[in-house]
């Protein structure tokens, strides 16, 4: 009879084996599934009130910061010091609403890791630092201030990137909001009336939207021609009034509804200054779907962007879709192609850096809270888009567009800035105009893109995008 | 001397109870209030009589029983009281009460032992089918006691006396009645259950003899229909199970029975919403967090942000847990002791069952020996099932952490089988 008992009372033993391999998984090897769970209300618990890491710009300006509660120094407010000028970059933390932008991207940097209890002091003793770290933006903050004020009351965004690095100066999407409001008390009601706002003030229109680029996609086409040999600047071509797409009654005709040049014959770099659509149809055509894909494809579109927020995709479709006239209203930057500003910008910096590149970013570095970097991002070439060639002479067409062609309001006096505007075709309403450039020429700094999409049905690129990206251009080379 | 040990150990649990309360107190910014005073008499009264009784009345019982069941109760007290006040207020009185019945229990058998209890088996047979028959009782009806249904299951009952309202669940008192009347019956039956006949190449038992156990899961499954729930009818059927086994050594009853269990709790999961809603948890627990999920998984984020040391007593948020108090006192200890009070909290369980095993095998008298089997098996199957329901080892059962979880049924019957054990190691050695 002690033989069945002792059996049972094994298997008892047995099952508390289990219970002690279980709970040891959940408690000492699983651990972080269950505790760090966003569905655990500790999580929640834990962040709010607690002290979060700053957010600096390159030049030290201040735009997230966590002050103390003056009545119990444990607790923190965040702050967002410079209100809509950074908000679609920043974002925000809300115990609320969650985390936004760079706040939600970088939260496992930017949190405390401190609980005031024994774990800390375990901690401490093991070496660990749990206080927050702190992010340092590239943006340069009078930049952005710049950029931000020379939209006004626009809709649109504007990127400015180093062209040698690929840091991002300045990122503005506009209309934008205070990011404070989502820590205010009534925030649920100032949140809800900012997501029923048409006009998307919450979206990051620079990096997670994305446009038709119209005419500045003659830049990608021009730089496909060039590099592979199949046109140069001085290539002359026919002139008619209108381009008649192949198998089809409908036609491509110029902004002016003229021909490029004297009706004869013009220069693809007299088409690429007045930016004519009837000479860069014919053009993309000799190029060919499959040749013009890959030139967009080494100019990072239909390619996922690494990058420090969340971004779109840029858009050039494949080329089995595209027949006659489809690859000729591609080559226009028209029908399916679409692009996000930081990609336009890109394509600029690309031109601008002898046709690398540059892995675009926004955090330089990450620091702990002993000012020690814990890392930092060194310039990187996402992909050489054209030769250093080819480059050079896309960025002297691109430099005529702004000396005497359809760029010339985005002149900056004693700089020789290069540029491309654009303006989609918009069968109603507002159409995207654009201008993306890149100054001085001859030793670049700064490759920019603008887009404004409210200019009005008459707005160009050359008469709404190119004076703002003057302004911001002139603001950075002439302090 | 061994007495003297248990005195030490069991002054030791009062001050874990005591200093427990106080440093809840502490870290919720209180101080050492009366609730101090308050916990440290109450525990010193309830486990001071005991203790006085067994020196008095079985001096000879095993000195590690008690220890175990105060500081597995004074860990759980703590927890209540951390979580809330008021339950743990009355859970003094049930200390109280279930410490004193458990001393008249001791008191009683002082000249007779644990035999008269083989004499009335069938009174507790009859207790055992009547308390488990109370929650069936109409929830609202002219009589002061009527039937409750908590989260789907009717495990309790409520009686009603003038202004005071006692809800209890008659099942832990009937699984304590219920192991005494196996005990007798199968002592007594043991040589004719033993009977078996040759099927061809098979040694089976006599048929005639397996009816007991037919009866036996077909009251198991009644119960599981009537008061939907899992956990109290597994816990009393694989209890019949054991014991039988225990008594005829034939491992035809256990195959026959678990497979009829197994049976009878999938027909279960598909037939009722309440059970199939457990396995649903248990299986995908994060398919619908905020719903079928929200209880275990509740539970595990406890546990997880435990992790190994614990927040400290008072500093976890184990509020959040759905029955913190009840079933769940396990995952709130997890959450605040973290892994270490976890594993002593089960190592405890696991030795209280070894202590009870080791009477049971020592046992010259059959009766006594599956008595001493039968309580050790249902305590230690108890604190595993409910353990691995909230570590979400097995499905969820609603059943009581043993000493642990509030609840006046769970610590009184809890508290007798600690007396009878103790009772029947002292007539082994006497």
């Amino acid at each position: 009879m002690n033989g069945p008992i002792r059996r049972i009372a094994g298997f008892l033993f047995l099952a508390f084996g289990l219970l002690l391999l279980n709970v040891t998984y959940i408690q000492a090897i699983a651990t972080s599934t269950y505790r760090d769970n966003p569905l655990n209300p500790r999580v929640a618990a834990s962040i709010s009130g607690k002290e979060r890491g700053r957010i600096v710009t390159s030049d030290g300006t201040v735009v997230a910061r966590s002050i103390a509660d003056p009545g119990d120094p444990s607790r923190f407010a965040r702050e967002y010091p410079e209100g809509p000028v950074y908000a679609q970059v920043v974002g925000y933390s809300s115990l609320l609403f969650g985390d936004e932008g760079l706040e939600r991207v970088y939260a496992n940097d930017l949190r405390s890791r401190r609980d005031l209890t024994l774990s800390d002091v375990i901690n401490a003793l093991m070496g660990r630092d749990l206080r927050p770290k702190s992010l340092e933006l590239t943006i340069d903050d009078g930049l952005q201030h710049a950029a931000f004020d020379a939209m006004g009351d626009n809709t649109g965004a504007v990127v400015a990137i180093d062209p040698k690095t690929g840091a991002v100066l300045a990122m503005v999407s506009t209309p934008s909001y205070d990011p404070g409001v989502m820590l205010a008390p009534n925030a649920a009601e100032l949140r809800a009336a900012l997501l029923e706002d048409p006009e998307e003030p919450l979206a990051n229109r620079a990096v997670a939207r994305t446009y038709p680029p119209g005419s500045t996609f003659k830049v990608v086409v021009a730089s496909s021609a060039v590099e592979n040999g199949i046109a140069g600047p001085t290539t002359t071509f026919d002139d008619p009034i209108e381009f008649p797409l192949p198998g089809s009654t409908s036609t491509i005709r110029n902004y002016d509804r003229g021909p490029c040049g004297d009706g004869t014959t013009v220069t693809l770099s007299e088409a690429f200054r007045k930016s004519c659509n009837t000479i860069f149809a014919t053009l993309g055509l000799q190029v060919g779907a499959q040749t013009l894909y890959d030139t967009a494809v080494s100019f990072s579109f239909d390619e996922p962007i690494r990058f420090d927020l969340p971004t779109q995709e840029s858009f050039f479709p494949d080329p089995s879709d595209l027949d006659g006239p489809a690859l000729a209203q591609s080559s226009i930057g028209e029908r399916d192609v679409r692009a996000t500003p930081l990609e336009m910008a890109s394509i600029a910096a690309a031109v601008a850096n002898g046709g690398n590149l540059m892995q675009p970013y926004l955090v330089s570095r990450i620091v702990d809270a002993a000012g020690e970097t814990v890392s930092e991002v060194t310039p990187e070439i996402r992909t050489t888009a054209v030769s250093a060639a080819t480059a050079t002479i896309v960025s002297q067409m691109m430099e005529e567009v702004v000396a005497s062609g359809t760029g010339t309001r985005a002149t900056v006096p004693n700089v020789r800035v290069a540029g491309k505007t654009g303006t989609s075709d918009a069968s109603s309403g507002s159409p995207a105009v654009w201008f993306i450039g890149f100054a001085p020429v001859e030793d670049p700094t700064i490759a920019i893109a603008v887009v404004v999409l409210n200019g009005g049905e008459d707005a160009t690129g050359g008469s709404v995008a190119a004076p703002i990206a003057g302004q911001i251009l002139s603001y950075w080379l002439q302090p | 001397m061994n007495r003297d040990a248990e005195a030490a150990l069991l002054v030791g649990a009062t001050v874990i109870a005591s200093l427990g309360v106080g440093l809840v107190n502490l870290a919720q910014g209180g101080t050492f209030d009366a609730q101090v005073a308050l916990t440290f008499f109450v525990f010193a009264a309830a486990f001071g009589s005991l203790h006085l009784a067994l020196r008095r009345w079985a001096p000879s019982a095993s000195p590690f029983l008690l220890p175990l069941g105060s500081v597995l109760a004074a860990i759980g007290f703590v927890e209540v009281y951390r979580i809330n006040p008021h339950f743990a207020g009355l859970q003094r009185w049930w200390l109280l009460i279930a410490a004193g019945l458990a001393t008249l229990l001791l008191a009683l058998f002082r000249n007779t032992g644990v035999a008269p209890l083989r004499r009335y088996r069938y009174m507790f047979l009859a207790a055992a089918v009547g308390l488990l028959m109370l929650p069936l009782l109409p929830t609202s009806w002219g009589f002061p006691i009527r039937g409750v249904i908590v989260n789907g299951s009717r495990l309790w009952t409520t009686l009603t006396l003038g202004p005071l309202r006692l809800n209890f669940q008659p099942g832990e008192i009937a699984k304590l009645a219920l192991v005494v009347f196996l005990a007798s019956y199968l002592a007594e039956r043991q040589p004719a259950l033993t009977e078996s006949r040759k099927v061809g190449r098979f040694t089976i038992p006599e048929p005639r003899h397996l009816i007991p156990v037919v009866i036996a899961s077909i009251a198991s499954f009644g119960l599981l229909v009537s008061q939907r729930d899992l956990g109290a009818s597994l816990l009393l059927f694989a209890v019949f199970v054991t014991m039988l086994y225990a008594a005829t050594e034939r491992t035809a009853y256990l195959a026959v029975g678990s497979s009829m269990f197994l049976a009878g709790a999938a027909a279960a999961a598909f037939t009722f919403s309440h059970v199939a809603r457990r396995f649903e948890a248990w299986l995908r627990p994060f398919a619908d967090p905020a719903d079928t999920g929200y209880q275990i998984l509740q539970s595990l984020f406890a546990l997880g942000s435990g992790s190994l040391s614990g927040s400290g007593l008072g500093v976890g948020t184990p509020d959040r847990i759905p029955a913190a108090w009840t079933d769940f006192i396990f995952s709130a200890v997890g959450e605040e002791l973290g892994l270490a009070g976890s594993v002593a909290v089960i190592a405890m369980y696991a030795l209280l069952v070894a202590v009870g095993v080791g009477i049971a095998l020592r046992s010259r008298d059959l009766f006594r020996k599956l008595l001493a089997f039968g309580l050790a098996f249902t305590l230690g199957l108890q604190s595993f099932l409910i353990i691995a329901g909230v570590t979400r080892l097995l499905p969820l059962t609603g059943i009581t952490l043993p000493f642990m979880s509030y609840g006046g049924s769970s610590l009184v019957s809890n508290f007798l089988i600690l007396a009878l054990l103790a009772r029947i190691s002292h007539e082994e050695r006497a």
